[in-house]
């Protein structure tokens, strides 16, 4: 069973996605902010982070760039979520996939899916 | 180069005929609506047709009652009405009873039922009938909140829209309704002995719309919103042509004094009281009629069966023309109307059959059909300048309350400051006889002959005379006649043995 990190301040947001991604058969983690989600990264290696852009403490792109700069979590792939278009969002951002707020699941489950097969 | 994908635009259509108008094309997709409105506004009705409609274009619907009402009542009660197809249901349509999940398992229960079931169906709309059950069954006021909270971040991931109807008042306003996308209300409003339904969207997130109240009727098919006409036609929709042709008024005589006729495009009030021969001279506007200039008359009083005897009267052939295609008629009656219904029944028909030569017969029958009549005159604004932008000459009539005073009151005020051109005319009594006068008062960039006209009614149509020169005063109704007749004259008056 895959793993995936939820991290986002909005508690509606990782709840209705953590019901919704258990569903389909996911062990699904939350964390409310970028600090959070790198401690649950420690504790537990998700197989893909999806991440809010916008948050306290630790942004979105904070927790990017650390986690790139990190050897043993740098391939951990990353959905990036916002509300705001991608070309808002600075270029030393460099997410897997990016989604724009609000989605579809059936999205959401399509990029994981292409992001969680190998090769 | 991260994979890119981002949000959709995208609109629900209602298809309720004039709400899309209002809500400039649909509600937004995965937005939280509340229709509210008190027991016997609509709100079911509404929500339903906009179910079968969202079905009929390939959704799916997902509709919740919390209400102790059976289905097979509810269904009962949709039947008669023509949008409702069994054939939608339950493939399309499900109906599902969440009274007896709210009740057992609490708002808590409930949101993981809708969560659930809108996922399994694959739902793309979601009507939830009976908010108040909710808001009965929540602890508190913020635990209600967290319902309406929980319920649109879920559906919003399943990219479903949802209908939330409540029957609690729209005062003081609840904090459910700073949550939601949007608040669609519908009221009843008593008017006299009559009444006059009314919706209003009070809110409407990330879409602009029209605000303020819109009459709609319930008919066998649903509901109809009207939008408010000066509303809707805040602009007009398109670009005045700005045209400088001449269109006959049919009276040749009167064409000369206005330098051909009457500015194409431009709107015409003729003003007389009863009897003057109104009706008579937009007969004549109207006979000239044909396949390039196709006439509709609009009117409030006379019957199409009325009006072809009164056309062939005075030698006008307008049921030949009507037969042929090229002149029109819609009459209505002075039953229960409704402004914005007559505006948008006009201004279709005159879209849809080209219309080019309009006559409106009695504008003083808007009057009578507004519930506001503070509106007429936003209304008939809007109207005259849509029509002038269509490229339609159009003549009303208005009629004057006294028939033979110096002082003139205008039934609808403001009329005359929209129209081009101003007609009037009047009934003069001189020597013991009464006389038809006609005076041209304004016609738009042009001079025009200023000179009161006899003008007699015969079986030849209007026989228009020359200038009344042998009387004074003959606008204060009581002509003094100034002396012998000149010889060169040609005036009808002249022929007369008084």
């Amino acid at each position: 069973m895959k793993t995936l990190l939820v991290v986002d301040d909005e508690v509606g947001v990782t709840e209705a996605l953590q019901d919704l991604l258990s569903d389909e058969g996911f062990t699904v983690l939350t964390a409310r902010n970028g600090k959070d989600g790198l401690k649950r990264i420690g504790e537990k290696r998700p197989d893909l982070i999806l991440l809010d852009y916008m948050m306290p403490v630790m942004d979105g792109r904070e927790l990017l760039l650390a986690l790139q700069a990190d050897a043993t979590h740098q391939d951990i792939p990353v959905i990036l979520m916002s509300a705001m278009p991608r070309s808002s969002i600075p270029a030393d951002c460099k997410p897997a996939a990016f989604l724009r707020k609000p989605f579809d699941i059936d999205h959401l489950l399509a990029e994981v899916g292409r992001l969680l097969t190998p090769g | 180069m991260d994979r890119v994908i981002e949000r959709p635009e995208d609109r629900v259509p209602t298809g309720v005929p004039g709400l899309d108008a209002v809500l400039h094309g649909g509600l937004l997709r995965r937005g939280v609506y509340m229709l509210q409105g008190r027991p016997g506004a609509g709100k079911t009705i509404l929500a339903n047709q906009m179910s079968f409609h969202h079905a009929a274009q390939g959704g799916r619907v997902l509709y919740t009652t919390l209400l102790a009402e059976t289905h097979e009542r509810l269904i009962f009660n949709l039947e008669p009405l023509s949008f409702f197809d069994t054939s939608r249901i339950p493939e399309q349509i499900s109906y599902l009873s969440a009274f007896s999940t709210l009740e057992e398992s609490g708002l808590k229960g409930l949101v993981e039922v809708l969560r659930r079931e809108v996922r399994v169906r694959k739902s793309t709309l979601l009507v939830v009938d009976g908010l108040v059950a909710v808001e009965e069954s929540a602890a508190t006021r913020k635990d209600f909140k967290k319902f309406i909270h929980e319920l649109q971040v879920h559906v919003s991931f399943i990219g479903c829209t949802v209908l939330l109807l409540t029957s609690a008042s729209t005062e003081p306003v609840g904090p459910e309704h700073t949550m939601v996308d949007g608040v669609i209300a519908l009221d009843d409003t008593r008017l006299g002995r009559g009444a006059e339904r009314e919706l209003e969207v009070k809110k409407f997130r990330g879409s602009s719309f029209l605000r303020g109240g819109h009459a709609f009727q319930i008919t066998r098919d649903g509901i109809k919103v009207l939008p408010r006409l000066e509303a809707l036609l805040q602009e007009p929709s398109r670009e005045d042509p700005c045209k400088t042709a001449r269109v006959s008024t049919g009276i040749a005589q009167l064409d000369k004094m206005i330098g051909g006729g009457l500015p194409c495009a431009s709107t015409s009030v003729l003003f007389g009281p009863t009897g003057a021969g109104k009706t008579t001279f937009g007969l004549h506007f109207l006979n000239e009629s044909s396949k390039t200039e196709p006439g509709l008359l609009f009117g409030f009083y006379e019957t199409p069966a009325r009006i072809f005897l009164k056309a062939r009267v005075l030698g006008l052939d307008l049921e030949k023309k009507h037969k042929q295609g090229v002149f029109h008629m819609l009459w209505h009656p002075p039953t229960e109307r409704i402004l914005d219904g007559l505006g948008n029944k006009l201004l279709t028909t005159v879209r849809e059959q080209g219309i080019r030569r309009l006559f409106i017969d009695g504008v003083d029958g808007f009057m009578q059909s507004a519930a506001h009549p503070e509106r007429i005159s936003h209304f008939l604004a809007a109207l005259t300048n849509e029509l002038r932008v269509l490229g339609i000459t159009t003549v009303y009539t208005s009629e004057l309350q006294d028939m033979f005073v110096s002082d003139v009151r205008l039934p609808i005020s403001g009329v005359s400051s929209l129209v081009e051109n101003i007609l009037f005319l009047r009934f003069v009594e001189l020597r013991s006889r009464v006389y038809r006068m006609l005076s041209v008062v304004k016609v738009r960039d042009s001079d025009y002959d200023s000179s009161l006209r006899e003008y007699r009614i015969t079986s030849r149509g209007i026989q228009l005379a020359d200038t009344f020169e042998s009387a004074e005063s003959v606008l204060t109704g009581d002509a003094k006649p100034t002396g012998t007749p000149r010889p060169k004259r040609k005036g009808l008056l002249r022929k007369r043995k008084p």
